[in-house]
């Protein structure tokens, strides 16, 4: 066989694993080019106490009302990046992090709490932890620090 | 005709198609979390690297899996080596940015640096060349399948 026929056919082959990836995932895809949330259903999250899943629009709705960032990642990871005004209370640290967290943070004010986005779940695990400590209004920001990175959004830098 | 190319030649295919099936089946099972390996190489916007992580695995897995039926297999090697070149391109810019990232060749968790999954994708792409190059000469089965 030709080297033109076999590149159209791996060309082929490439289309065909393309679509079938789309056909199996367009329900995840639409949901991300539209913003939406892939991991915690809203409703579910309405009709329990989980932590209320918000889209990149509520979060700065929420944070020029004087909601509170929470970077769950690594400090590292907020050392390099993170969204001004965060604090930092990574979810491996926080045994540690919680009594300080508590001094400086009110229970009633509400916190955006985000990771990595794309899945990553230690947003959502330390809003539940921040929950079942007290904290009434507690938010995850699904996409996280690579959301808003990627919407071109003000971003600090240095450790807390 | 020697037995030890054809056996070589066929180890190869096999091998080759046993790592995309692998590669591409591990990526298919957990899509957010590829996605999050696909956004840390930043070159694509939110929703692209979304979809780059819903449909290249199935392009890993079809690859992997003609090479592994042993049909079509010119046109699956080809593609494992387009692929790797790509591969090969993106970890390179990963490098050339500075970017302290796990490569997401296998899934999440597979610990990989850039530096290494460049020498293994290389080797990955001469098993490639050399599946496309010997098919022709080794295949016992010729494409039974026509498009």
């Amino acid at each position: 066989m030709s080297l033109p026929r076999t590149f159209f056919e791996a060309l082929l082959l490439a289309v065909l694993g393309l679509l079938l990836g789309l056909l199996v995932n367009h329900r995840l895809v639409l949901a991300a080019s539209s913003g939406h949330l892939t991991q915690v259903p809203a409703a579910q999250a309405l009709q329990s106490h989980l932590p209320q899943p918000v889209l990149l629009d509520e979060v700065r709705e929420l944070l020029r009302s004087g909601a509170l960032p929470v970077d769950a990642r690594d400090t590292s990871l907020y050392a390099d990046g993170h969204l001004p005004g965060a604090l930092s209370l990574p979810l491996g640290e926080v045994e540690t992090g919680l009594p300080h967290f508590r001094q400086k943070v009110a229970s009633a004010r509400t916190l955006v709490i985000y990771c990595n986005g794309y899945g990553c779940p230690d947003s959502f695990d330390l809003g539940m932890r921040l929950l079942s400590e007290g904290f009434s209004d507690v938010r995850v920001f699904e996409g996280g620090f690579p959301e808003w990175r990627d919407a071109g959004l003000t971003v600090a830098t240095g450790a807390k | 005709m020697k037995r030890s190319g054809r056996i070589s030649y066929h180890l190869c295919r096999l091998l080759l198609g046993g790592v995309f099936t692998w590669a591409g089946a591990i990526k298919a099972l957990d899509v957010p979390a590829f996605a999050g390996q696909v956004a840390a190489y930043q070159l694509l916007p939110y929703a692209w690297n979304y979809a780059l992580a819903a449909m290249l695995p199935y392009v890993e897995l079809l690859a992997g899996l003609l090479l592994l039926v042993n049909v079509r297999v010119r046109s699956a090697a080809l593609l494992t080596i387009l692929l790797n070149g790509v591969f090969i391109a993106a970890l390179f810019s990963v490098l050339i940015r500075g970017l302290n990232i796990d490569c997401g060749c296998f899934g999440p968790d597979a610990g990989t640096t850039p530096l290494q999954a460049i020498g293994r994708d290389l080797v990955l792409l001469a098993m490639g060349v050399a599946v496309y190059r010997q098919q022709p000469r080794y295949s016992a089965i010729t494409s039974p399948v026509e498009f």
